[in-house]
């Protein structure tokens, strides 16, 4: 007996410590994993899924002016969002906006970049004149382009009337009010997409280009071949990020037009913060607010699930 | 994990609330400090947010110095927070909270949400404990800012809508720039001549604003909101009858029609940029901008009353402007302090020097007998049809104005509609859906308070 409980014992023992090990071991490395995530996810949680969740719950509310629930409604802020007609000329705008922005930006800022991107005298000065949007502030843009979108002293509908042509209602023409917000846009943001692509030029290998010479490509069989190729991540980056931006304008339409004419610029994040802070309906605008995150979201994941397979990673 | 996950997420919560906090003592340990270092110690600060810009904020800012510098008790730090609306989701933001202010200022449509937000102490409190007499202010104000005898607010701030008009314009046109037109159908008309004898000019704006629609209505004696304007009781639903409604809208389009409209959308810069450039004859705004106006004009302004519909009586117009709330929660020493600053901007000697840098009326009509205003209408006697109009009104539901918490976003809807008929629209359709629209905004705002 005496002999057989310490060999039990010790045989059961070391099975029972390395059970126990292991998981302590996997239960440490867990929390030293989760202690390396917790500034991120601290961060993540008070600033994005708490307030997610808190929009998601007022989505389902009517709001007193503080923004305190008063009545639960259920689904009927969603319910009356897409029967308004407001909304959906919202919704109709933000996409008309999205396609007059995106693609002219990165075209015109990718011509820029490839011209800047050639190798001669005083090329930093003119990139520095491309890039020089950048440092402007929405605001300061905005206001600029209201002086020069003026109906009556305006520098563009002087051009106009100087060589003979009627002069446009540019921000209060419901026909022209959403083009001259995104002429605004593509103006502010060709800074910063000029540069991302400027960047993205010049860290291609230039022995490429040298064997292309070897061979004796043309200039433009070069740019097909290989530069948008080599360009590509960064080109998926750029497409990204001003789709988002576009879909997040506020600032521009807040001076330029504040919505109007006839909601024609009141596009979904101008319409969120009328909701809010005009209306005080905050139910509404969350609900709104909800239904950008899934359209963003969406958007975000056809681009990867797209755009991955196009782009060409070194 | 989730335990810990949560009580960390608690503690950052905390911190971040910590920060806030912190930050807010050392900014008001600042105004303190300034306060302490102007002159003797231990004086009382009042903090006073207002939507005062430009000229307005000139003049502000010349009184609260003066109030200062006028005794040693009270420090009154003035601070611009934006416009109105801008101000008002700040305070709700803040109220409450020790970063509230000790007063601000509001215009005259957050009547209500002030009174529902429950952060506000009424003035009559004050005006009781001190036996303050209200009965020396303007009789029209009184009436809007009184409800049911009570005063919750201090008027502070009122304007009313005037026609400017270009009088050298008017002459080109050969038409009498001492007479300027008093009806629609007559600005329809001088609209015309003004066009004919230059092309280049338009003859008539009108801001797709809100508060203008407004004033149009009660002019003709209209009312806004069913039950009384909300006066007596939760309005349900619209209170002009479609012929009402339709005249502004018909007038505005026949203006249109004729090519004599000026287009300026919501801007009301851009409109006054436009007269001052002489490219649009007569505008409508309020009288708040006629010393901006009077002093940049190339030309001799003229200043005329809101005009009204031919087959309609002049009702008058509705107070515009803003009034000041006390602050609900403060100290009894701070509210005290505020409540003398209150005082002091009714007094005759401000309220002139206030209705002659801007263009606000003077609320208190024993400042038209001040000397400064005296001077001011000899030199700028356009100065006085603002006033004139005001005590011309006749008192009605009508020119009370509506109380309900929706109105900023009935104004947008009517801006909306407004922009439509600008642009050529059908008249029919713009107003039906402007209504529909106007009465789901009301049953929506009745909803949210759960009655």
């Amino acid at each position: 007996m005496n002999m057989s409980n310490p060999m039990i014992e010790s045989t059961e023992i070391p099975e029972i410590n390395y059970e126990s090990v292991k998981r302590k071991q996997r239960i440490r490395t867990f929390a030293k994993g989760m202690l390396f995530l917790l500034p991120s996810l601290l961060l993540f949680g008070v600033f994005l899924f708490y307030p997610l969740f808190k929009t998601l719950y007022l989505s389902f509310f009517l709001t007193n002016a503080r923004g305190e629930t008063t009545v639960f409604v259920g689904l009927q802020n969603y319910l009356g969002m897409f029967a308004s007609p407001i909304f959906h000329q919202s919704m109709k705008s933000t996409f008309l906006f999205v396609l007059y922005t995106v693609p002219t930006t990165i075209i015109i800022a990718l011509f820029l970049a490839v011209l800047a991107n050639e190798k001669l005298k005083g090329i930093g000065f003119f990139r520095t004149i491309f890039t020089s949007t950048m440092g402007i502030s929405v605001a300061a843009a905005s206001v600029f382009w209201l002086y020069l979108f003026h109906p009556s002293i305006g520098f563009i509908n002087g051009i106009l009337e100087m060589i003979g042509m009627e002069s446009i209602g540019w921000l209060t023409d419901p026909k022209w009010a959403l083009i001259a917000v995104a002429v605004t846009t593509i103006w502010m943001n060709l800074g910063f997409t000029f540069l991302v692509l400027l960047g993205g030029l010049q860290s291609i290998d230039s022995y490429l280009y040298e064997s292309a010479d070897i061979d004796g490509a043309s200039y433009f069989y070069k740019l097909r071949r290989i530069t948008i190729p080599m360009l590509s991540p960064t080109l998926f980056f750029v497409i990204t990020v001003t789709i988002i931006n576009a879909f997040q304008t506020f600032g521009q339409i807040d001076i330029l037009t504040q919505g109007g004419p006839q909601n024609t610029t009141n596009l979904i994040v101008y319409s969120i913060y009328r909701e809010a802070f005009t209306n005080y309906q905050f139910g509404t605008a969350s609900a709104q607010a909800i239904v950008l995150f899934v359209i963003i979201l969406i958007m975000t994941i056809i681009q990867f699930k797209l755009g991955e397979r196009k782009v060409h990673y070194q | 994990m989730r335990k810990h996950f949560l009580t960390s997420f608690m503690m950052l919560l905390l911190v971040v609330f910590l920060a806030a906090c912190s930050s807010n003592e050392s900014s008001s340990g600042e105004t303190e400090v300034e306060a302490e270092s102007s002159d003797t110690k231990e004086k009382q600060v009042v903090t006073f947010w207002h939507s005062m810009g430009g000229a307005g904020q000139e003049a502000l800012n010349s009184i609260v110095e003066s109030f200062n510098s006028s005794q040693d008790e009270i420090q009154v730090n003035a601070e611009y927070q934006g416009e109105y609306d801008e101000s008002l989701t700040k305070f709700n933001a803040v109220a409450g909270t020790d970063s509230a202010p000790s007063m601000i200022q509001t215009f005259e449509i957050g009547t209500k949400s002030m009174i529902n937000s429950g952060q506000i102490t009424p003035i009559q409190e004050f005006i009781d404990a001190d036996g303050y007499d209200m009965s020396g202010l303007e009789e029209n104000i009184v009436n809007y800012y009184s409800l049911d005898g009570t005063f919750y607010s201090m008027p502070f701030n009122s304007s009313t809508p005037v026609m400017y008009y270009n009088k050298e314009a008017f002459e080109a046109a050969g038409l009498d720039p001492e007479a300027p037109p008093a009806t629609f159908e007559e600005i329809i008309e001088a609209n015309k001549a003004i066009v004919e004898s230059n092309p280049d000019m338009k003859g008539f704006a009108l801001q797709a604003y809100g508060w203008l629609w407004e004033q149009l209505l009660a002019n003709q004696g209209a009312l806004l909101l069913n039950n009384d304007n909300g006066r007596t009781g939760t309005p349900t639903e619209i209170g002009w009858t479609e012929e009402e409604g339709k005249s502004i809208f018909n007038w505005v389009k026949q203006m249109v029609d004729d090519g004599t409209f000026a287009n300026y959308g919501t801007n009301g810069d851009n409109m006054m940029a436009g007269f001052l450039a002489g490219d649009v004859a007569m505008f409508l705004q309020s009288s708040a901008s006629s010393r901006d106006v009077i002093d940049n004009a190339p030309f001799e302004v003229g200043i005329a009353y809101l005009p009204h519909p031919e087959d309609k009586e002049r009702q008058g117009v509705v107070i515009g402007g803003a009034s000041l709330w006390m602050i609900d929660g403060k100290p009894e020493e701070e509210q005290k302090a505020a409540w003398e600053f209150m005082k002091y901007l009714q007094t005759p000697e401000v309220q002139a020097e206030w209705h002659v840098g801007t263009g606000y009326f003077a609320i208190n009509p024993a400042a038209y007998e001040e000397q400064t205003v005296k001077d001011a209408y000899a030199e700028k006697p356009q100065l006085q049809v603002t006033v004139n109009q005001l005590q011309d009104t006749k008192a009605s539901y009508a020119t009370q104005g509506a109380l309900m918490d929706m109105l900023p976003e009935g104004r947008k809807i009517m801006e909306t509609a407004l922009e439509k008929v600008y642009n050529g629209g059908e008249v029919d359709e713009a107003y039906n859906t402007a209504v529909e629209q106007f009465n789901a905004a009301i049953e929506q705002a009745n909803a949210a308070r759960g009655e």
